[in-house]
């Protein structure tokens, strides 16, 4: 409870931010934040706590924000249905990439994860005639949400969106917390440290790895169905290769296995290219080197290195 | 019939054959030593009984039921603990948390219930706490409870492997090389700990061991292996005197066999 207290702070303190009537820029930036956010957590899951490198959560994401898309615009189903389905598809496709992590380790379920991001990229681009190819597909807005008739409330404004989008964060962050203190949490770290032990005191490593995949892929689903609404529209751009290495190096920097650090992680890779925008050209240079220092210096990133500083 | 009942047991590695024919049974209640020279295929024939290794021919029953072919997760789940030759603790949980992770795929309440629900799976998780620090105090190790095991002595961070161990009362308990790295007071503690956990716990004992004091004081029957093939299996004073173990030990000659590495 003690750890869990700074994080309801600054989610009270972000809710707050509107009434404080800031530019739409800033609101915008916070909603990439909080897009991200709900990324790196999830990727946290299988990555920092089960051990398991994927390159393939921008897929899931993906896959999220087109099942929004696609629902849409064949079925007119609107967000609030969506969103669900958003997480149910990609936790599936989750499932899918989960079942050949159970005979790869290391390099090798790297590779396939990134082979899993490529295909569904190239499907988001080619097959035109379901996703709309490089245009994408148009979303509309949240729109109201009514119940028997009568109306909650409407989102359509940025303002609104934003609450939206830090009442899901908030979710998700929640989820990816109790998962990842509890039982199943354990039993990731353990699988982490030492597959062979975690097998030989009776731990199934192949369900609880499956369970990581999807929990993390439904996740980056929950994400995907937002910013499809956000943007009102979905095109291939936003869920390449790039954005899984992006959400990869949040992990890292911010500190694998502890949720928060991952959190913190996407604060600064998504704000960081703002601030420094003079240095634009230099961005994935920055973000290499950033990385390599990381790696070297800090292997458990910057929330490792508190906790190291705490004990 | 025997507890554990191993039956024409093989294992190659490529041309090597690591373990070769070996028949090994085990009775409810037994302390089994498991010796023989470096490389003897020792440490092979526990990973097969523990499922960690595959079989490449024969047996392996326990209980009556064939568990030749399954994984070592379901292995473990049937009552077979083990230790391993080299301390293999969870470093990034805490003591506690190590030696509650067996109790928990055990659990009658699901993984789900332990991340969202109440209830059942918290009780159940208060429960897993409660017996763990109860183990730990036993062996002196409560104050520990919240660490990291790399805080440990080797001496303690062994003991914790023990409490892993014990800890979901299994009905066999498979010791690789639990004195290596011991001091010599924390031997005659561990000799004891043995002892105590099958008189008053009833659990059956396979003990693989170098040093020969812990064997020679414990076991109640000594199995024998040399260069993957069953040479003596007996009680401890005929099997230590048998020429055929002290040629295996020694390479020839009258004296008592001594424990190398």
């Amino acid at each position: 409870m003690r750890r869990i207290t700074p994080a309801l702070l600054a989610l009270a303190a972000l809710a707050l931010v509107p009434l404080a009537s800031p530019s739409g820029y800033l609101l915008h930036m916070l909603i990439v934040v909080f897009l991200y956010v709900i990324l790196a957590a999830g990727l946290d899951l299988v990555m920092g706590y089960c051990g398991q490198y994927s390159f393939a959560q921008g897929a899931f994401y993906g896959i999220g924000a087109y099942t929004a898309a696609i629902l849409h615009r064949d079925l007119g189903l609107d967000f609030w249905q969506t969103l669900p389905l958003g997480v149910l598809s990609a936790g599936a496709f989750g499932l899918l990439l989960g079942i050949p992590s159970l005979r790869l380790s290391g390099h090798f379920l790297s590779i396939t994860t990134i082979a899993f991001q490529t295909i569904i990229y190239l499907l988001l681009t080619q097959w035109t005639s379901f996703t709309g190819g490089q245009y994408g597909l148009p979303v509309p807005k949240v729109g109201t949400l009514s119940l028997f008739g009568h109306e909650l409330f409407r989102i359509e404004k940025v303002r609104e969106f934003y609450f939206l989008a830090l009442a899901v964060m908030a979710v998700a962050l929640l989820v990816a917390w109790r998962l990842a203190t509890s039982r199943i949490g354990r039993e990731w770290r353990a699988i982490h440290d030492d597959e062979l032990v975690a097998r030989a005191i009776g731990i199934s490593v192949t369900r609880d790895k499956l369970v990581a995949f999807v929990a993390s892929a439904a996740l980056a689903g929950a994400a995907g169905v937002l910013v499809a609404y956000y943007l009102e529209g979905v095109s291939p751009t936003d869920f390449s290769i790039w954005t899984s290495a992006t959400v990869v190096a949040m992990v890292i920097v911010g500190g694998r296995g502890t949720i928060f650090g991952p959190a913190a992680g996407a604060i600064v890779f998504t704000l960081m290219p703002e601030v420094l925008r003079a240095t634009a050209d230099y961005k994935l240079i920055i973000f290499g080197v950033l990385m390599i220092v990381m790696v070297i210096f800090m292997p458990m990133g910057a929330a490792g290195l508190l906790r190291r500083e705490r004990s | 019939m025997a507890l554990l009942e191993c039956v024409q047991l093989s294992r190659n590695f490529g041309g090597l054959v690591a373990v070769d024919k070996v028949d090994l049974a085990v009775e409810a209640g037994e302390i089994v030593g498991l010796i023989g020279p470096n490389g003897s295929g020792k440490s092979t024939l526990v990973n097969l009984i523990t499922g960690v290794v595959p079989v490449t021919g024969g047996r392996i029953r326990f209980e009556g039921h064939d568990i030749t072919a399954l994984p070592s997760w379901r292995i473990a789940r049937l009552g077979i603990a083990r230790t391993f030759q080299l301390l293999r603790l969870f470093k990034s949980l805490s003591v506690l948390e190590n030696v509650t992770l067996p109790l928990q795929p055990r659990m009658a309440s699901g993984q789900a219930a332990s991340a969202f629900g109440r209830g059942r799976a918290a009780e159940e998780d208060r429960a897993a706490v409660a017996k763990g620090r109860e183990l730990l105090a036993f062996f002196g190790l409560v104050e520990f409870a919240e660490r990291p095991p790399t805080a440990l002595s080797i001496g303690q961070q062994r003991l914790v492997e023990l409490v892993r161990a014990i800890i979901v009362g299994p009905k066999l308990f498979v010791l690789d090389e639990p004195a290596a790295g011991l001091s010599p007071p924390n031997v005659e503690r561990l000799i004891d700990l043995v002892r105590r956990m099958r008189d008053e716990q009833g659990i059956t004992i396979l003990l693989v061991e170098h040093v020969m004091k812990v064997v020679r004081e414990l076991c109640d029957r000594i199995v024998v292996l040399d260069y993957g093939v069953k040479i003596a299996d007996g009680d401890p004073q005929a099997v230590t005197n048998d020429p055929r173990v002290v040629e295996a030990y020694l390479g020839g000659g009258r004296e008592q066999p001594h424990a190398r590495g």
